[in-house]
């Protein structure tokens, strides 16, 4: 596994943004994720990116590592790229490649700046008014997993890319892109079952009942 | 906890598990892949061993209702693995091959405060329990690294922990020494049997499977044998020796 050394986890500090309220930080990174609708041309995302900049150095975020991060994502966004050019046009394939980098970047500084376990108490109080439709928990625990999964997917990404550069197909997309959908498909299933088997899924206050969950 | 905890008690009854053959549209034709097995376990230590396919992860997914029998039942000191699937998983903690695909959450303290959510609400409590559990499996150490960076043997370590912080009265293991060098094995074997909690373990380490008090044969989806572990593991060997 090539994904060590995160931007996504924790990194304790005092900072201003350490100490915000986890409702503002979620707001924020919402609003960034929102920018690429707002959006008519391409400079308020460019102008985005650099308040996200300003802001890892006002965190003290270390700054390779999110260039790291950054550069494995990057085959990613140039596919992506490539393709909305050639299915709609530069300007709009710009918009969007900027906007998934600064949500990208946003989810990275709030979950650098917050503990998971913080994250999760916010999202299962956020939750409660809707528990009558899901459980609080589950959401709270889908976050979770889905903020551990990020480097995961990055990393199964380059590893994948290495051992189809070692069969020297590295030029061929399908060759990168039919894998990883299968390791994260895997992974998804193992990780959903070692879930169910820690009860994690099951009903919070229960008379019985099998989880939906199972297969 | 305690020594005094008494050993989880699992009964087959019939059990059979089928699953669906995907050549055959429209009809409803299965094959089946474990069973009938009629079993009751009351040892503390259990091991299982076959060949690949035979049947153990199949036979061990049954135990907490990761898998539900198409026939037959299986209980856990009484609770219906189907209809109290939630009180079952609560009594069976369950460890897979492969802890990277258990530990969730990024690092290990994160991930034993996760098993921890439902008993503690309170965020403090939650904490000096973690820490508790933490420094009984001597992980503590480990805990606030990302789970990326633990070597493979701290991380089963770091799963089992998270596993056994609540307590639960059996654990079961589907081949937990595999991704295993033989240090790390060793080590294993020996938190598995300084365990209070009752122990049902599928493995290909023959070793392993000998420090159990009982053990089991599985052959295409049948229990073919049952009983002291010496003897198994020549009925396996002979097993293997005709095929
Ligand atoms: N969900 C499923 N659908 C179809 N077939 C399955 C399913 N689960 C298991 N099988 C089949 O059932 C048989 C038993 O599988 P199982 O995983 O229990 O074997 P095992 O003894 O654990 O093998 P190994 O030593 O390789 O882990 C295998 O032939 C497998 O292909
Ligand atoms: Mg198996």
């Amino acid at each position: 596994m090539t994904a060590h050394g995160l931007f996504t986890a924790h990194v304790p500090g005092t900072s201003l943004l350490h100490r915000m309220a986890l409702w503002a930080k979620l707001a924020g990174v919402l609003l960034v994720g929102a920018t690429p609708w707002l959006a008519r041309s391409v400079w308020p995302l460019a102008f985005v990116s650099v308040g996200l900049a300003a802001l890892v150095a006002l965190a003290r975020l270390p700054v390779r590592l999110l260039a790291r991060s950054l550069r494995g994502l990057l085959p990613l966004l140039l596919v992506l790229l490539a393709f909305q050019w050639w299915s709609t046009g530069l300007a709009y394939a710009v918009r969007v490649v900027l906007g998934i980098a600064n949500a990208f970047v946003a989810a990275g500084i709030l979950t650098a700046t917050t503990p998971v376990t913080d994250l999760l108490d916010g999202a299962a109080r956020a939750a409660r008014p809707l528990r009558r439709l899901v459980d609080p928990e589950v959401v709270a625990l889908t976050l979770g997993v889905v903020v551990r999964s990020v480097p995961w997917v990055a990393g199964s990404f380059s590893d994948v890319r290495e051992s189809a550069r070692a069969r020297g197909l590295d030029r061929n997309p399908r060759a990168v892109v039919v894998p990883t959908v299968v390791h994260v498909v895997a992974f998804a299933r193992s990780t959903g079952e070692a879930l169910a088997a820690r009860g994690l899924v099951d009903p919070g206050d229960e008379g019985g009942g099998a989880t939906d969950a199972d297969r | 906890m305690g020594e005094d905890t008494p050993a989880a008690s699992v009964r087959l009854a019939g059990a059979t598990v089928e699953v669906p053959l995907d050549d055959s549209p429209g009809r409803d034709r299965t094959r089946t892949i474990l069973g009938p097995v009629d079993l009751s376990l009351d040892q503390r230590r259990i091991s299982v061993i076959g060949a690949n396919g035979s049947g153990k992860s199949t036979l061990l997914r049954l135990l907490n209702g990761l898998v539900a029998p198409t026939s037959g039942t299986v209980t856990v000191d009484g609770l219906d693995t189907v209809r109290q699937g939630a009180r079952v998983r609560r009594r069976v903690a369950f460890a897979f091959t492969d802890p990277l695909s258990q530990l969730v959450m990024p690092t290990g303290r994160e991930d034993v405060e996760l098993s921890l959510r439902r008993r503690h609400r309170s965020r403090g409590e939650r904490r000096r329990a973690a820490q508790e559990v933490l420094e009984r499996f001597g992980v503590d150490h480990l805990a606030d690294q990302s789970v990326y960076d633990l070597s493979g043997g701290e991380r089963q370590l770091m799963a089992l922990a998270v596993v056994l912080a609540t307590d639960p009265a059996l654990l079961v293991l589907d081949e937990p020494t595999t991704l295993l060098d033989r240090r790390n094995t060793r080590l294993l074997r020996e938190l598995l049997h300084s365990l209070p909690q009752s122990v049902v373990v599928a493995t290909h380490d023959l070793d392993l499977a000998l420090t159990a008090e009982r053990t089991l044969v599985v052959d295409a989806g049948r229990v073919v044998f049952d009983g002291a572990p010496v003897e198994a593991v020549a009925c396996y060997t002979a097993l293997v020796d005709e095929s």
